[in-house]
């Protein structure tokens, strides 16, 4: 019996699935069980392209789901709008699992009918940059990688001819590589928001590489694994006192680095230089609007008052568009980096975004897509 | 030909109930204020969006009042509350762009206080000339 | 299609075309403001059909001008700029309506108080701002829509909360217009706070022997239904329909079958040192009647005193005690609601204010009358509560809870006179005794209160200007109060052998539940608030909705009579002509644009929006128009009726111009 709170640990029961996975290849074995009890009519997983290159697809068949990759950190791709209007299971990184609730409080997503199997996440990296690094840090041929891992501050490249070259992040982050900007100072790792919270931090000993941490957070978890158990896709046993502390230490170290890179890179700017700043910043927006069809936590249709109030024509001197995704975004961005990804003039959105979002969700003592029943700060109804 | 001195330009929302009816009553009791100001009525305060202060200094204003009644009095109830709400979000995002504060003004003034409005104005529209204009105001607007 | 039907057709059609009236309104604008300068300038705005100045535009002539040039130059939107819109609005639009105009398609600059009577000497400078104005309402008027309002039928009876003499009054007018009224009493009798009073002033009248008369009165009328010992719990809906909910607490007997007759209450074997009615003062058993005169005259058991020895329930020769009584509820529907729910008298013991609470002759007025009181609890004898004593030397502190920083800064209007009161019917009753008033100002404003004020300074009270800084006991028990005389300099010690505070009034706390569930406004000093100080003194904001009496503030008896009957007359209005109009200025929903995320619904303070089948649904008869709840709306799909964000923002674009002015 499973309970709200248990730490486990556990695997697939079907080899093949265990050793594909990324560490046990319990996530998938529970996707596929939820979708072959019919917990859910979908499940959304990444579809495999190659080591640096997933797409998310929504799927109702049981060996898709199997067959899909395990966790590969060269996809930053915001998985929450993949669950609006559908009955899904999916599996998210902590900033996944934020988008899917700051949806579910804007009416979105239905929470009762979404399973969300949350992903530890240390950070994610842009294809194309990894495969330039790849070049020209690792000197290794993207085409010959055949697996990725993160491990001790590593990233370690694994190739066909067996051999491996692993270089520490913060050295490949210095050069200008490594993760994006946003993960570097996220310092949501473990995704307690979600219905589990699945990884390999806290797995040691024999089953170092082969079974996944797995935390259950709250009755959906409880149920997606009772039903996994049920329907003998996987095997859990209690974690040991021991690997829940090497978890809880492994975060502690990752979320200090959160706290001081973003000092690095959400860098003071002297009071009289800022109105420049943010001038210089958004002055090569071509208005594609990209960023806002994007965000995971924006709710809004095609016309909201971001595109309805903003036009060409007015010839102001700053956005209308930008400054009011700013201020609607102030307590409700993630800092998921989807914005920054997408934008045709590399305008880094997210750390603009995160400039007004960040001191505001502090100040008021709130973090975004923790608690569906938080209501978001700028809609409260009176000063608290 | 002597240049004229350059006046600021400010944009004050009022509501009906009590901030507009505290204008009425700076003029009813004839207390002179600088021409600075251009008063735009809305029910209450809590109409105001954030979205007309920002339209209201990109089109050029030098500073913008958001102003309604005491806390506690609002003829909706708590309108005023919210308006507070959303007013802390805005005076948070306008300070980290860089504008300086005292071109954003949050102030309740009842109906019955007219030469408290008058002296708002004159004293917002001293420190706003010392400012000078604001920075995102649009080329050839005065 | 009706004339306006047409029109309005045609405005949402055609381009708009303004007519521009700018009133010089004498002197007043026209002093400071070039208006011929401002009307040549709005001529050459797009849209603008016509701009004419007149002298006054909301005279005779100026109202016919405007309609005469609606219908010749075929104008759909007028523009007025002259003084706020607070004062002539209405006036306008009913003109334009007339013109078969909506009128809501009628649009008012404030150039006045806005403008040339705060820059009188900066006349280029009104002048340049004035033609801003304009230009701004120009550009708002080319965006106005025509609205409509509502007509909501109305239910024909009325409710009247708390039935003090303002209620009692309330219900007496209202139910002799012929409509019925639903009287709610929290107490077991009517008559609330004036039937304790032993007499009222100017005119010294035994205050429940004109009170009960009326109280009778109520009890008799044919349209009253007196709900005696009931509260209200919930209310829901809007004007012309209201549907309260009100629960009956028990009394534990049949009110049908007891008569009053007191025999319970003589063998009741358990008698408590408190009454209500007595303010505290004497004995009652745990079985009876509030007061002899009480309507309805009827017995009810404190339970928590009882010990259900049954000798009541022997004794009653009717059978009327049901000790298993329960507490039951009724809904009602009516059309309109007073609230006329009284006052509390202010407690000085918390900080045990000039010693009360700490020193037995310490005493409240409230307290005064009951002991004056013929048919109090000494009968009465004015004694001091130490020794039962008649008390040689009394003194009475003005402004007790009453202006004053540290409780309530507010004037309670009443205790001056209340105090001159009680000091000559000490000096009638008992002429040997020194009696003084410490007090701060005298205020006696009414018909026959300063004749009265005279009439108190002639028979030998002593008036003293300062309140006591320090009050003291003697071993005897006197009091010793330490007082300033600023009208002599002098300082004094004044050795009383009693002292009555004069209390001021607060809001009750149980009213403070019938506000929130109305939803009336709280002003400033804890009573409710009315919509307009000077000109709608018994309105609420909300419509169908009147307040009067002390909970719209501080007041005596007439005053009080007075707003009974202005609530009454004021709530029959609705119930007179069967309907009401609900506001036209409401929120609208765009229902493409909106995705159903539901972030507004908990900003409406009037309940008007709910999520229903996957839309947004408004009901326009609870919108107020305020307008808050657009602003949280993040798609912009809510938008507010005559304030939409395309209106407010074109205001805010001619707030600038490039170039010349």
């Amino acid at each position: 019996m499973v309970a709200v709170g248990d730490m486990l640990v556990g695997y697939a029961t079907d080899g093949g699935v265990r050793k594909r996975g990324a560490s046990g290849g319990l996530v998938t074995a529970v996707l596929a069980a939820a979708l072959e009890k019919g917990l859910v009519e979908n499940v959304v997983v990444m579809k495999h392209i190659n080591e640096f290159e997933a797409v998310p697809i929504i799927t109702d068949d049981v060996e898709v789901v199997l067959a899909s990759t395990g966790s590969l950190h060269s996809v930053p791709v915001n998985l929450a709008k993949y669950a609006v209007g559908r009955k899904v299971a999916m599996p998210a990184k902590p900033c996944d699992a934020q988008a899917v609730i700051e949806q579910a409080k804007r009416g979105m997503i239905d929470l009762d009918n979404t399973y969300v199997v949350g992903l530890n996440c240390g950070g994610s990296m842009h294809p194309v940059t990894t495969k330039k690094m790849l070049v020209e840090m690792y000197d290794i041929d993207p085409e010959d990688v055949i697996g990725e891992e993160i491990e001790k501050g590593k990233l370690i490249f694994k190739t066909k001819d067996g051999n491996e070259k692993g270089i520490a992040i913060d050295e490949l982050e210095e050069a200008g590589f490594g993760r994006r900007d946003s993960c570097r100072y996220c310092t949501i790792k473990i995704p307690v928001n979600a219905d589990l919270a699945c990884g390999n931090w806290g797995v040691i000993g024999d089953l170092a590489g082969s079974a996944t941490f797995c935390q259950v957070m709250n009755d959906k978890g409880v149920r997606l694994l009772e039903n996994a158990i049920e329907a003998g896709r996987i095997e859990v046993q209690p974690a040991s006192e021991k690997a829940i502390a090497i978890r809880e230490k492994v975060n502690t170290a990752m979320v200090n680095l959160g706290n001081t890179l973003e000092g690095k890179i959400l860098t003071e700017i002297p009071d009289e230089a800022r109105i420049q700043y943010y001038l210089d910043q958004m002055a090569n927006c071509i208005d594609c609007g990209a960023c806002k069809e994007v965000c995971p936590v924006c709710a809004c249709g095609e016309d909201s008052k971001c595109t309805m109030f903003h036009s060409l024509v007015d010839d102001y001197s700053m956005s209308m568009y930008h400054l009011v995704r700013l201020l609607h975004l102030s307590d409700s961005c993630i800092a998921c980096g989807q914005c920054s990804d997408v934008c045709p003039s590399d305008i880094p959105i997210t750390i603009l975004q995160s400039r007004f979002a960040i001191p505001a969700q502090r100040k008021r003592e709130y973090t975004p897509g923790m608690n569906v029943d938080e209501t978001p700060p700028f809609f409260e109804v009176i000063l608290k | 030909m002597v240049e004229k001195e350059w006046e600021p330009k400010i944009v004050a929302f009022c509501c009906n109930w009590c901030s507009y009816g505290g204008a009425d009553t700076a003029g009813m009791g004839r207390f002179q204020q600088p021409a600075s100001t251009r008063v735009i009525r809305v029910m209450c305060s809590g109409r105001i969006d954030p979205l007309h202060v920002f339209n209201a200094f990109l089109e050029g204003a030098d500073a913008v009042l958001v102003t309604g009644c005491h806390i506690g009095d609002c003829h909706y109830v708590n309108g005023n509350e919210k308006t507070e709400v959303r007013y802390k979000f805005l005076e948070d995002m306008l300070q980290q762009l860089g504008l300086e504060p005292e071109r954003l003004h949050l102030n309740w003034i009842s109906a019955s206080e007219g030469e408290r409005f008058a002296h708002f104005i004159r004293d917002v529209t001293a420190k706003v000339k010392e400012l000078g204009p604001s920075p995102l105001k649009p080329a050839g607007v005065s | 299609m009706t004339e306006q039907e047409t029109n309005t057709e045609n405005t949402q059609k055609e381009e708009p075309r303004i007519g521009v009236f700018i009133c010089e309104c004498g002197v007043n604008i026209a002093g400071a403001v070039d208006c011929n300068a401002v009307a040549d300038y709005i001529g050459t705005l797009p849209n603008v059909t016509t701009a004419v100045v007149n002298k006054y535009t909301c005279s005779d002539a100026g109202q016919e001008e405007i309609k005469h040039a609606i219908k010749d130059l075929n104008l759909n939107r007028v523009l007025v700029a002259s003084c706020t819109p607070k004062t002539h609005e209405p006036i306008f639009r009913a003109c334009v309506e007339e013109a078969g105009l909506n009128q809501y398609l009628f649009e008012f600059v404030n150039i006045r108080e806005h403008c040339s009577w705060i820059h009188m000497w900066e006349k280029e400078d009104a002048t340049h701002k004035a033609k801003e104005l304009v230009r701004m309402g120009v550009a708002r008027a080319a965006l106005l829509e025509p609205l409509q309002s509502n007509e909501v039928p109305v239910t024909n009876k009325a409710l009247v909360i708390g039935a003090g003499v303002t209620g009692m009054q309330a219900a007496l007018d209202i139910g002799d217009m012929g409509f019925q009224v639903y009287l709610v009493e929290q107490g077991p009798s009517i008559g609330g706070k004036m039937a304790q009073l032993d007499k009222t002033f100017p005119t010294n009248d035994c205050s429940i022997c004109i009170l009960g008369p009326k109280m009778v009165e109520v009890a008799r009328n044919k349209n009253i239904e007196i709900m005696s010992y009931s509260e209200v719990t919930e209310v829901d809906g809007y004007v012309g329909n209201f549907k309260v909910k009100v629960k009956h607490k028990p009394r534990y007997l049949n009110i049908e079958d007891c008569s009053g007759c007191g025999l319970c209450t003589e063998k009741c074997p358990i008698e408590v040192p408190y009454t209500e009615f007595n303010e505290g003062i004497g004995t009652r058993k745990a079985i009876y009647v509030p007061f002899p005169q009480a309507v309805p005259l009827r017995a009810l058991v404190d339970k928590s005193v009882c010990i259900d020895c049954g000798a009541c329930i022997k004794a009653c020769e009717r059978g009327a005690i049901d000790m298993e009584q329960q507490e039951t509820f009724s809904e009602l529907d009516v059309g309109v609601i007073v609230v006329a729910a009284g006052y509390d008298v202010y407690n000085p013991e918390p900080k045990h204010e000039y010693g009360f609470g700490l020193y037995d002759n310490v005493i409240t007025t409230m307290e005064f009358e009951r002991l004056i009181n013929a048919s109090g609890p000494t009968m009465g004898k004015v004694v001091r509560p130490s020794d039962v004593q008649p008390p040689k030397r009394i003194g009475f502190v003005q402004c007790v809870g009453s202006r004053d920083k540290n409780s309530n800064i507010y004037c309670s209007s009443f205790c001056c006179m209340a105090s001159l009161k009680n000091a000559q019917l000490i000096k009638e009753k008992y002429p040997d005794t020194e009696v003084y008033i410490m007090y701060m100002d005298m205020r006696t404003p009414f018909r026959m209160y300063e004749e009265f004020y005279n009439r108190a300074r002639d028979s030998g009270i002593k008036f003293i200007r300062g309140k006591p800084a320090e009050v003291t006991e003697t071993q005897d028990k006197n009091i010793i109060a330490r007082v300033e005389d600023t009208l002599t300099g002098e300082i004094v010690n004044l050795e009383l052998d009693m002292m009555v505070l004069s209390v001021g009034a607060v809001a009750p706390e149980s009213t403070e539940t019938v506000r929130q569930i109305l939803k009336v406004s709280k002003a400033a000093d804890g009573f409710m608030m009315e919509a307009h100080p000077k000109l709608k003194p018994v309105d609420t904001t909300l419509d169908g909705i009147f307040i009067g009496g002390m909970t719209q503030g501080p007041k005596d008896i007439p005053y009080s009579i007075s707003q009974g009957s202005a609530c009454a007359a004021r709530a029959t209005r609705f119930l007179a002509q069967g309907k009401a109009m609900t506001e036209g200025i409401t929120a609208v929903v765009d229902d493409d644009i909106c995705v159903t995320c539901g972030v507004c619904v908990p900003m409406c303070p009037f309940q008007a929006l709910s999520m229903e089948d996957e839309k947004l649904k408004i009901i326009s008869a609870l919108c107020k128009g305020c307008g808050t709840c657009m602003a949280a709306c993040p798609t912009g799909a809510l938008q507010q009726s005559h304030f939409k964000n395309e209106q407010l923002l074109a205001q805010v674009k001619n707030v600038f111009a490039y170039g010349e002015v």
